[in-house]
């Protein structure tokens, strides 16, 4: 679909139902403060639910669980954002494609979603296929000018790599908001925000992790993918690669841990995802983005970054 | 394993109906190209290799696939969707076909491994990732960062948010009502057997849901044939 078309399909309400990702909330929390404070400043309230478990799809396609069961935990997520009317943001690739997916099969089956329907109103609750389910990018863009707008600490004179993560492009090649071979909305927001583009060949690579690889295979194939890609990525000298997917963060993170504890070079490339990146350009404050829950250090990066703030305003003021 | 022309091995496509008949509509319209393969991450560091294992499903070798090891090495990526020239969505085929698998008893030892650590915070939790980083190397990295003790708890205490993320009871509750009343609470239980081939397993559609709900079974069958049509 053309980029422009989903683009007036995208609605932006002031209010939106923030999907809370697991590894957004216990490994990096990070994640989910940035989002909400740099939201709050274009305007926009994030609304959280205690009652939002884990998006619960992944049971499915790592097999532990049959779809049967999956269905109905997911429409429960998503049940709970339509209780309070709200459109959802995933911050999450994997996040995003299941509610999608399992959200499409439900309202092209009738029959399917009366079943489920009956499974949730035992819990008192009822799945309607109402609300729209959007990726984080695909909001962020919608509202780049507003960010432009908004900037107080730009980010000119940084160099970032960009790591899209497979399952947004790649698995929704019909209806994502870029195409699957040569996107470039990630860079185009960057660039919004005054940050440079460090390019390098191996940036449609998948980062590795595969919920299924990391787990089952032991990193055997995991590891070795990874440090390819880190490799190529470290040649084009990146202050900070940017993705949009806490797995990939996770992943892209803690490799390059392992790679230097096993002894097989120096990796560190801070990896920041985009609203942690959004919300240092807005001026959050630096505490609320969780930078400190990385495994490697952000040290050199913010120490490069408020250098080059505090010349921009000697050269300003 | 011998290499039979069969079209389909078969049943196969009844036997499992509910799950596939979109695998079977996608499969048979590979052209063999490759391009798959040529961009997969685990083809270039393994045996891996997805042209090969639809050419294996088409020729009628679905044993050989279901019972190699192979078959738990995709990364899930979607490359090779982003690439195929029929859209071809393999990595469904993939998971589809170790549901296959399992129903045939292969594969256990290998989704135990996810059960352990995932699906059963998940189950108790309402999360499936847990917050104690059992990696203790990345922990020092994180108390070197931080300068805390090194634990997610104390870094979320820092950004002024509660030691752990807050997941109501009645989310949990819930989770746990759904996994046991659509079985998972019963396949967690046979997941956790080690020892002796488990029983056969019905990896059912969603259509299976009907067990639950007794008499809509007939529409659910309809359904069903409507998709066997359209297949052939």
């Amino acid at each position: 679909m053309p980029r422009q078309e989903i683009l007036e399909k995208t609605k932006i309400s002031d209010r939106l139902f923030l999907f809370q990702p697991c590894v957004g909330s216990n490994k990096y929390p990070g994640l989910i403060t940035s989002s909400i404070e740099f939201f709050r400043k274009l305007g926009i309230e994030l609304v959280t639910s205690d009652d939002q478990t884990c998006c619960g799809g992944f049971l499915t396609f790592t097999n532990v669980a049959q779809p049967t069961s999956t269905m109905p935990a997911v429409a429960r997520n998503i049940a709970v954002a339509e209780e309070m009317n709200l459109d959802i943001l995933t911050l999450c690739n994997g996040c995003h494609t299941f509610l999608t997916e399992f959200s499409h099969f439900m309202n092209d089956r009738p029959p399917v979603k009366n079943v489920v329907n009956t499974i949730l109103s035992m819990i008192g609750r009822e799945y309607k296929g109402s609300q729209d389910i959007y990726h984080s990018l695909e909001i962020i863009y919608k509202v780049k000018d507003r960010i432009k707008e908004n900037v107080t600490r730009p980010l000119t004179g940084m160099k970032f790599a960009t790591h899209y993560g497979c399952h947004y492009l790649n698995g929704f090649k019909k209806t994502a908001l870029d195409d699957a071979h040569m996107p470039t909305i990630l860079e185009e927001i960057i660039e919004a925000m005054g940050g440079e583009i460090a390019e390098y060949a191996e940036n449609r690579t998948c980062c590795g992790t595969g919920l299924t690889q990391i787990i089952i295979n032991k990193e055997e194939l995991s590891l070795p993918h990874t440090k390819m890609k880190l490799d190529n990525l470290n040649h084009a000298e990146p202050d900070a690669a940017v993705v949009v997917c806490p797995y990939c963060l996770a992943q892209i993170d803690r490799m390059q841990q392992k790679l230097n504890y096993r002894g097989a070079g120096q990796y560190e490339v801070p990896v920041i995802h985009l609203v942690q990146l959004i919300a240092l350009a807005l001026g959050v404050d630096e505490v609320k983005l969780g930078l400190d829950a990385h495994a490697i250090s952000f040290a050199r990066f913010l120490k490069k970054f408020s250098s080059l703030q505090s010349k921009k305003e000697v050269e300003h003021g | 394993m011998r290499e039979t022309n069969k079209e389909w091995l078969p049943g196969f496509d009844k036997k499992f109906a509910a799950l596939t008949h979109q695998m079977v509509k996608d499969l048979e319209k590979c052209l063999q190209c490759g391009k798959c393969t040529g961009q997969c991450p685990a083809a270039k560091l393994s045996s891996y290799n997805p042209r090969e294992i639809i050419r294996d499903i088409r020729m009628g070798n679905v044993e050989k696939v279901i019972s190699s090891h192979e078959l738990w090495l995709c990364f899930f990526c979607s490359g090779c969707y982003a690439v195929c020239p029929r859209d071809i969505n393999f990595p469904f085929a993939v998971s589809m076909l170790r549901y296959a698998a399992l129903a045939q008893g292969y594969g256990w030892e290998e989704v135990k491994k996810i059960k352990d650590p995932y699906a059963q915070d998940y189950y108790e939790t309402g999360l499936s990732v847990n917050i104690n980083e059992r990696n203790l190397g990345i922990k020092r990295e994180i108390a070197k960062n931080s300068k805390t003790d090194g634990s997610i708890e104390t870094v979320r205490k820092k950004m002024g948010l509660p030691a752990k993320r807050r997941v109501s009871e009645r989310a949990v509750s819930e989770i746990k009502f759904i996994a046991d009343a659509t079985g998972m609470t019963d396949l967690f239980k046979e997941i956790n057997k080690k020892k002796g081939k488990p029983k056969k397993w019905n990896y059912g559609s969603p259509a299976d849901l009907v067990k639950i709900k007794r008499g809509a079974n007939q529409k659910f069958i309809d359904v069903e044939e409507e998709d066997k049509e359209k297949v052939s």
